[in-house]
């Protein structure tokens, strides 16, 4: 194991830099979430078009890599379905349980994958989603 | 103190993690044991082990024995006035609620006032916090100075004839300060009120003297002084106890029951409900026994030139800041900090991996968090088996990180 490969250039970039940070003018969804143990925070705001997240924007505290996941995450969710938001998302989750997953589809996120070797960083990687998870539960 | 001899009285120590030998900085959390605590454990189940207070037969003897024993190396460790102000639970968790459950469930009244600190661990917040809520009481909070240490002028303050209770963290696990419980305790007897003193992170650090401190509760943890876990303890004033109702209720605690009546037991059975954790006592009077072979004296002038030294290196951290009081001096061996641009639990990994253990997160003392405008901070602490080399270790180990990260403006 190497901290190269955790803490890799593009988890600080998004980390120091992160996309998608701040509000939304009139979001259709909101949730937030926190891992009570550390303390990491994460809230969500979605706006839908149709079908599909037409935008998302994230805030939160917490480590490099809960924050870097939701600004990954954020980036390649907007733009794509609700059914594909819940491939990515279910990929992602493949990826940190260890098992086989598409990474043609996760793109970026794949950045994370090396966050599985690591157990009691799991719980930081998978909070956006878990965030995500309830939004898109408010989708009529 | 001769520390290479003392590290190998603890197996663990020598260990290897990810590659590296194992530096162990988490000591607010757990301490590591020496082998005659573990020995001591094994000793009971290979030769004694038989029911405490039950048994007509030899080993049951032994056992009991063995586990009063450990209550007369408690009264020792602390300097109580008997035995019967022991009483033994799980850890200070325990302790704290029993008094909650017990003395202030019968004492405290609608309108009284409790006084807490800032720098309390939750478990001397939330018992009073659920006290307060079906008592009506009200709970105010000591502040801290921004040098660390306790506002001790605005705690006379609050101090007024409608305080009942009274509590205070001894060495807080975040800042490490040492608290003048002492004087702490006098004001507030001026005022009648009782003073529980959550000694956790004291015990296992300084000479403790309940009687000089003057208490009227003082609790403590086994697994934080080199003992087994789920064993702590509770003392009382003999006084207090004896009003007291029981808190748990069962076998053990009763002289004597019929169908309609039950007569408790004497001191500080009455208090002990159920097969007690004979087991961690035997490991704790081993624990005790050992420090009180190095001395407590020596233990905490060891800590101090280590913390003094570990404060110092530390600063050489760019853009560390480092919580709680930077004398020596007024602390314990208790370092809370955040580098700026490096999240704790990065921290922690990155360390992690150089072998060395640490702390993240709130520390279960988010009102002290908030206090200080985060929600979490690192946290190295010490015991007498750490060195300068591991701290010097630690200091590498936090540049590196910081180097990780880059030096964000
Ligand atoms: C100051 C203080 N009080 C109380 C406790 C609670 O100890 P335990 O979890 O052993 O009951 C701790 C443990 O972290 C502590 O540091």
């Amino acid at each position: 194991m190497s901290l190269e490969e955790l803490f890799k250039e593009i988890i600080i970039e998004h980390y120091q830099h992160p996309k998608n940070q701040g509000h939304l003018e009139h979001p259709d969804a909101k949730s937030d979430g926190s891992n009570p143990l550390c303390g990491d925070e994460i809230a969500m705001e979605l706006r839908f078009d149709g079908d599909r997240v037409k935008d998302v924007m994230f805030t939160g505290n917490g480590c490099s890599i809960s924050q870097s996941a939701a600004s990954l995450i954020t980036e390649a969710i907007k733009g794509k379905t609700v059914e594909e938001t819940k491939k990515i998302m279910g990929e992602y989750r493949n990826m940190l349980a260890g098992k086989e997953y598409d990474a043609e589809l996760l793109g970026d996120l794949e950045a994370l994958s090396d966050v599985k070797k690591y157990p009691a960083r799991v719980k930081c990687a998978s909070l956006s989603v878990a965030v995500l998870d309830q939004a898109l539960q408010q989708k009529k | 103190m001769d520390i290479e001899r003392i590290r190998k009285d603890f197996p663990v120590l020598s260990r290897m993690v990810r590659d590296k030998k194992l530096v162990y900085l988490d000591n607010a959390a757990t301490t590591q044991k020496p082998s005659v605590v573990i020995e001591a454990i094994a000793d009971l189940y290979r030769n004694y082990n038989a029911n405490v207070h039950r048994g007509v037969y030899l080993l049951a003897e032994e056992s009991t024995q063995a586990y009063e024993d450990s209550r007369e190396a408690v009264r020792r460790f602390i300097n109580a006035n008997s035995t019967k102000e022991i009483v033994f639970t799980r850890n200070a968790t325990e302790a704290l609620n029993l008094i909650a459950y017990t003395w202030a469930e019968a004492n405290i009244k609608a309108g009284d006032e409790i006084i807490v600190s800032i720098m309390e661990h939750h478990s001397n917040y939330v018992p009073w916090f659920r006290l307060a809520r079906r008592k009506g009481a009200v709970i105010k909070i000591v502040p801290s100075r921004m040098d660390g240490e306790l506002d001790m002028d605005a705690y006379k303050s609050m101090l007024s004839d409608k305080t009942r209770l009274v509590g205070i963290v001894h060495m807080s696990n975040v800042f490490g300060t040492i608290n003048p419980v002492k004087e702490i305790v006098s004001l507030a007897h001026k005022k009648g009120a009782v003073v529980v003193v959550d000694g956790a992170q004291s015990a296992p650090h300084m000479k403790i003297d309940v009687r000089d401190i003057d208490c009227d509760f003082f609790a403590l943890s086994g697994h934080k002084m080199l003992g087994p876990t789920g064993i702590g303890a509770l003392y009382a004033k003999e006084s207090y106890l004896e009003s007291m109702d029981p808190f748990l209720s069962g076998g053990e605690m009763i002289l004597k029951v019929t169908l309609d009546s039950v007569v408790y037991n004497e001191l500080p059975w009455k208090f002990e409900a159920g097969t007690p954790n004979y087991e961690g006592a035997i490991g704790l009077k081993a624990a005790i026994e050992y420090l009180e072979a190095l001395g407590m004296d020596t233990v905490e002038t060891y800590e101090r030139e280590l913390t003094a030294y570990a404060l110092e290196k530390m600063k050489t951290v760019p853009d560390i800041f480092i919580y709680g009081p930077l004398n020596a001096a007024k602390k314990g061996g208790i370092l809370a900090f955040n580098i700026k641009g490096v999240h704790s639990h990065d921290i922690g990994t990155i360390l992690d991996s150089e072998g060395i253990a640490i702390r993240a997160g709130h520390h279960c003392a988010q009102p002290l968090m908030i206090d200080c405008g985060v929600s979490a901070m690192a946290r190295a602490s010490f015991y007498f088996y750490n060195t300068k080399q591991e701290i010097d270790l630690l200091v590498a180990a936090l540049k590196k990180a910081k180097e990780i990260f880059g030096h964000v403006a």
